[in-house]
C-alpha cells in the first residue's frame, strides 16, 4: 500500500479521480490461506475435530456479529443467539413438517432471512428510538431471546417444546463437505467483516460508540444505521443457525436462548472486543475444547473457563487478540486504518449550504424553557438573516446555551415556534435539524477521541458523501472555511494523529472545523474559540466574517471576550436571567450601561483582549 | 530560602513514546501565585497531570512541600493539601452541587463553614445546593471548580485555564479571590491561562511555555513583561 504524505494541503479540487484505498490485498491474502487451510482440513485433522469446527465455524460467524454489534458499535447484546435459532428452526420446521427438497431448503432458507429480518426491525426500533439509552437496548436484547424460547417451549408438538425437532430429513451432504462450506462461510463473513470495519462506513459506528449526540448533531441519523446493522447482524446470524440445523439435524430451544447468547458475549471478550479475529479465535478454541475436555471433567471445566475468564480480564483487558497479534507483527507495524489521507478542497466557489434561503435563516418566536420550576427561558423572540453574524452575550448562567439547544433540536424547548430557513423545527431530532441547516459547535469540546483528526472530519462529511462500506477514500475534501481552521491551529499537520492526544483548544478547533465540513447554513457557535490563543482568536474571527459575508451563513455566536465580538459582530443581542433584555448595534450594546453593570464588571481585566 | 510548595527539575513528560514536556524547571513559593502561558498544544495540561502523577514522569524529579512525589501515584499525591482543577470533566455531573463539594471534604463539618466562606465569592452556590452540578450552565460548573479547591483548604492550587468560559466581571473576581486566598492562607498557586490580561493582573511571576519548553520567564511586575510575553506567544 502506498503510503500517502501527511497532508497535502491545498490540492485542488481536481483530483476527482480520488484515490480509494482498501485493505483489499491484505484480506485476500488471508482470506486465501485461511481458505487453503479449511481445503485441506478434513483430510489431516481427526473425524470428531472435523465434526466440532463445523459447530465452532458458525458459532464463529454469530460471535463475528456480537463483534460489530458490541465491539465497533457500542451495542452490548445478548440476543444474537435468538437470531441463530430462527435460522435453526426455519430449517427445522419446514424440514419436519414439509419434508425435505431443494425447492423447501430455498424455502426455509428464505424464511431465516425474511423472519430474522423482520424480527431485528422490530427489535431494533423498540431498542435505538431516538433518546434510547444503551442500557435499555441491552435488556431488549436479553428479553428476546427468553420470549423466543418461551414461544418454542409452547409451540408444542409443531416446535418439539423443550426437546426440540430432531430426525428430519436434511442436505446428503458428507462432513467434509461441510466442513468446506462452514469454513468457506466464515472467512467469506470475518474477511467482509474486516473490510466493512475499517472502510469510511465503519468508522461510523466507532463514532457512533464514541459520542452518539455528536454524530447526531453532524446529521447522522443513529438509529435508523443502528436498526440496519442490526438487520443485517441478524440476517447472517440466521444463516449460520440455518446451516448449523442443516448439518446437526437437531434443533433445540437452548440455541435460541439468552445462556448461548451470554457465552457469544464470553467468547468475544475473550478473543477480544473490537478485533474481529480475537472472537473467532476465542470461539474456536473455548467450543472445540469444551466438545473435548467437557465430556472427561464435567463439573471441573465450567470453572476452568470461569478462572480462564478471570484471568483474561485481570492480564489481558484487551482479551487475547492484541497479544496473537504482537506475536505476529513484533507491535511495530503501523496501523493503515491510521494513516492520514491527503486534504482536498471540496468545492471552489462558494458554500451553497444545506439548506439556504428563505426570508429568515432563524426566526424565534416566545421560545421557553424551564425544567420543572425552575424558568431557564421565557418569551425568546428574534430573527435573523442570512449573513448576519450574531452574537449572544450574557452572563455565566442566563440561557445561552440553552437557547442554543433549542435551536438545534425540536424536543428542546418547552414552548413556542423556532423556524430555521423557514422550516419549522417542532418537535424534530437534531439530525433532521442538521438537514434544514443547522450546524452547532458545543461548548465543550465535543469529538471522537478514538477516532484520527482526519476520521473525525470524514464522520462530518457522511451527510454529504455517502461512505463507502468497503474502501477508505484517499482524499479528504473539505469546505474552504474548514481547511482554513485546520491550517490556522496546525491540524493539518496532524490529521493521522488520535484525538485523545490534541490539546483542548485544538479539540475545540477541530470541532469548529467538523461543523464547518458539515456545510451548515445556520452556524451555532458556543464560545468557539475558548482555550485558543489570541493570533488564532483572531484567524477564526476572520473566517467566521468571511462565512457571512462571502458566503451568506447566518452565525449566532455566544462569546465572552467583548473585544472579539466588538471586532466581528453585525448585531448583538443580551440575555440576562432567560430573557432578551437588548438588542441592536454592538456599540449600543457593548456601551450600554446595563451590560456594564450585568455583565463586564470594572473593566480592566475581563473586557481586555486576550 | 524558604520551602518551595512545588519544585519542578529536570521534568520531562509526554503520552507513550511522545515526549511533550521537556526540562522544565520551576519552583513556586507559599503565598506565590505563579501563572504558565502558553499556547494550546505546547504541553501546559500535561505539565500538571504529570505533576499530579496521572501521567509518567520520564526524567526528572518533582517535590511539593519538600517531600518527593515523583512516581507517587495520583490519590496520594491528592493528599498532600493539593488542590487540581482540570480543564474538563472535574465534576460529578450526576450529583448536586452539595455533594460534589462534600465530595472533596475530609470532614462533613467543615461543610457549612466552608460553603459559608465560598459563598460570599460565589452567591448562587449557596442558593442552589440540590441542583444537579451537570444542570447547572458551562460557567457556573467552572465556578463551582474553584469552589470545591478553595473548600479544601489547600496550601497548593493547580488550575487549570479557569478563565475560559467565564464573563468578565467573573474573571475579576477570581483574580480577587485568588489574590485573599493567597494572603490569608499563604496558598501557593499555579495558574496556566491563555487569557494575558488576567494572568498578568493576578500573578507574581510568570513562564511562558512552548514546544514543551519553558522558553521565558520573569516577574510580573518587570517593564518589559507584557510585551515579552506577548512576542513569545505570537511566533
Amino acid at each position: 500500500m502506498s503510503s500517502v504524505p501527511a497532508a497535502e494541503v491545498g490540492v485542488p479540487a481536481a483530483s476527482k479521480h480520488r484515490r480509494r484505498r482498501s485493505d483489499l490485498r491484505l484480506v485476500l491474502g488471508f482470506s486465501a490461506a485461511a481458505l487453503v487451510l479449511v481445503a485441506v482440513g478434513p483430510y489431516v485433522l481427526p473425524d470428531y475435530l472435523v465434526n466440532n469446527l463445523v459447530r465452532a465455524f458458525l458459532y464463529a460467524v454469530v460471535a463475528l456479529t456480537v463483534d460489530i454489534l458490541w465491539g465497533y458499535t457500542g451495542v452490548l447484546t445478548f440476543g444474537q443467539s435468538a437470531f441463530f435459532g430462527i435460522g435453526a428452526y426455519a430449517a427445522g420446521l419446514v424440514f419436519t413438517h414439509m419434508g425435505f427438497s431443494p425447492a423447501h431448503a430455498w424455502l426455509a432458507f428464505g424464511a431465516a432471512i425474511l423472519v430474522s429480518a423482520l424480527v431485528a426491525v422490530l427489535v431494533g426500533w423498540l431498542s435505538f428510538y431516538h433518546g434510547a439509552s444503551p442500557l435499555y437496548a441491552s435488556v431488549v436484547s436479553l428479553v428476546l431471546p427468553i420470549a423466543v424460547t418461551q414461544l418454542l417451549y409452547s409451540g408444542g408438538t409443531f416446535t418439539g417444546s423443550s426437546s426440540g425437532l430432531s430426525g428430519f430429513a436434511s442436505f446428503d451432504i458428507e462432513m467434509n463437505t461441510w466442513f468446506w462450506i462452514a469454513g468457506a462461510f466464515l472467512v467469506l463473513v470475518t474477511g467482509a467483516a474486516w473490510m466493512f470495519v475499517r472502510s469510511d462506513a465503519g468508522r461510523v459506528l466507532v463514532a457512533i460508540r464514541e459520542n452518539e449526540p455528536r454524530c447526531e448533531y453532524l446529521g447522522i441519523n443513529v438509529s435508523r444505521v443502528k436498526i440496519l446493522l442490526l438487520v443485517v447482524m441478524a440476517v447472517i446470524a440466521a444463516m449460520a443457525g440455518y446451516a448449523f440445523a442443516g448439518v446437526q439435524m437437531v434443533v433445540a430451544p437452548e440455541y435460541a436462548g439468552f445462556v448461548f447468547g451470554t457465552e457469544l458475549v464470553i467468547w468475544v471478550a475473550l478473543g477480544g472486543r473490537g478485533t474481529l479475529i480475537g472472537p473467532v479465535i476465542g470461539t474456536l478454541l473455548i467450543d472445540v475444547s469444551t466438545a473435548y475436555l467437557s465430556g472427561n471433567l464435567p463439573f471441573i471445566w465450567k470453572l476452568i473457563i470461569g478462572l480462564a475468564f478471570v484471568v483474561v480480564i485481570v492480564a489481558l483487558p484487551q482479551g487475547i487478540a492484541p497479544l496473537v497479534k504482537r506475536l505476529f507483527r513484533g507491535g511495530g507495524a503501523v496501523d493503515p486504518a491510521k494513516q492520514a489521507p491527503a486534504l482536498g478542497i471540496a468545492r471552489e466557489e462558494p458554500l451553497a449550504g444545506l439548506a439556504g434561503g428563505g426570508v429568515h435563516a432563524i426566526s424565534l418566536h416566545d421560545v421557553r424553557k424551564h425544567f420543572g420550576s425552575l424558568v431557564v427561558l421565557q418569551g425568546i423572540d428574534f430573527q435573523a438573516r442570512r449573513g448576519e453574524l450574531l452574537s449572544l452575550v450574557g452572563p455565566n448562567g442566563a440561557g445561552k446555551t440553552t437557547l442554543m439547544r433549542c435551536i438545534s433540536d425540536g424536543a428542546e424547548r418547552s414552548g413556542g415556534t423556532v423556524l430555521v430557513n423557514d422550516h419549522d423545527i417542532e418537535r424534530k431530532p437534531p439530525y433532521d435539524c442538521v438537514a434544514f441547516g443547522v450546524g452547532r459547535k458545543f461548548q465543550n469540546a465535543n469529538t471522537f477521541d478514538a477516532l484520527t483528526v482526519a476520521e473525525s472530519l470524514r464522520i462530518a462529511r457522511t451527510r454529504l458523501e455517502r461512505p463507502s462500506v468497503w474502501t477508505r477514500a484517499g482524499v479528504l475534501e473539505l469546505p474552504e472555511a474548514a481547511l482554513k481552521v485546520m491550517q490556522a491551529t496546525g491540524l493539518d499537520q496532524k490529521l493521522g494523529g488520535e484525538v485523545r492526544h490534541l490539546s483542548h483548544g485544538q479539540k475545540q478547533a477541530l470541532e469548529l472545523a467538523m461543523v464547518l465540513a458539515l456545510e451548515p447554513s445556520v452556524l451555532l457557535l458556543d464560545e468557539p474559540t475558548a482555550g485558543l490563543t489570541k493570533p488564532e482568536r483572531m484567524l477564526i474571527g476572520q473566517i467566521l466574517v468571511e462565512l457571512t459575508g462571502k458566503h451568506g451563513l447566518c452565525i449566532l455566536l455566544v462569546e465572552h471576550d467583548l473585544d472579539f465580538v466588538r471586532e466581528i459582530s453585525s448585531r448583538v443581542i443580551v440575555l440576562h436571567q432567560g430573557r432578551l433584555v437588548l438588542d441592536g448595534t454592538v456599540t449600543e450594546v457593548v456601551e450600554s450601561e446595563l451590560v456594564r453593570t450585568i455583565y463586564a464588571g470594572g473593566g480592566r481585566i475581563g473586557g481586555a483582549a486576550r | 530560602m524558604s520551602t518551595a510548595a512545588l519544585e519542578l527539575a529536570d521534568v520531562h513528560s509526554g503520552y507513550g513514546e511522545a515526549v511533550v514536556v521537556r526540562e522544565v524547571a520551576l519552583d513556586i513559593r507559599p503565598g506565590e501565585i505563579f501563572v504558565l502561558l502558553g499556547k494550546n498544544g505546547m504541553g501546559k495540561s500535561t505539565l500538571l497531570k504529570t505533576v499530579m502523577g496521572f501521567l509518567p514522569l520520564l526524567r526528572g524529579r518533582v517535590r511539593m512541600f519538600d517531600e518527593d512525589i515523583s512516581g507517587m501515584q495520583p490519590h496520594r499525591i491528592a493528599r498532600k493539601a493539593v488542590a487540581y482543577t482540570p480543564q474538563e470533566q472535574a465534576l460529578f455531573q450526576d450529583l448536586t452541587v452539595e455533594d460534589n463539594l462534600r465530595l472533596a471534604l475530609r470532614d462533613d463539618r467543615m461543610l457549612k463553614p466552608g460553603v459559608d466562606r465560598i459563598g460570599a465569592f460565589f452567591p448562587f452556590i449557596p442558593q442552589r445546593m440540590k441542583q444537579r452540578a451537570g444542570t447547572l450552565s458551562g460557567g457556573e460548573q467552572k465556578m463551582l471548580l474553584v469552589a470545591r479547591a478553595l473548600m479544601t483548604r489547600p496550601r497548593l492550587m493547580l488550575v487549570d485555564e479557569i478563565s475560559e468560559g467565564l464573563q468578565p466581571s467573573v474573571i475579576e473576581k477570581l483574580a480577587s479571590v485568588f489574590k485573599a486566598e493567597r494572603e490569608q492562607s499563604s496558598t501557593a498557586i499555579l495558574l496556566i491561562e491563555q487569557h494575558v490580561k488576567f494572568a498578568l493582573a493576578v500573578a507574581d511571576r510568570y513562564a511562558v511555555l512552548k514546544l514543551g519548553e519553558i522558553v521565558d520567564r520573569g516577574l510580573v511586575g518587570a517593564a518589559n513583561a507584557e510585551q515579552s510575553i506577548t512576542d513569545h506567544l505570537a511566533v
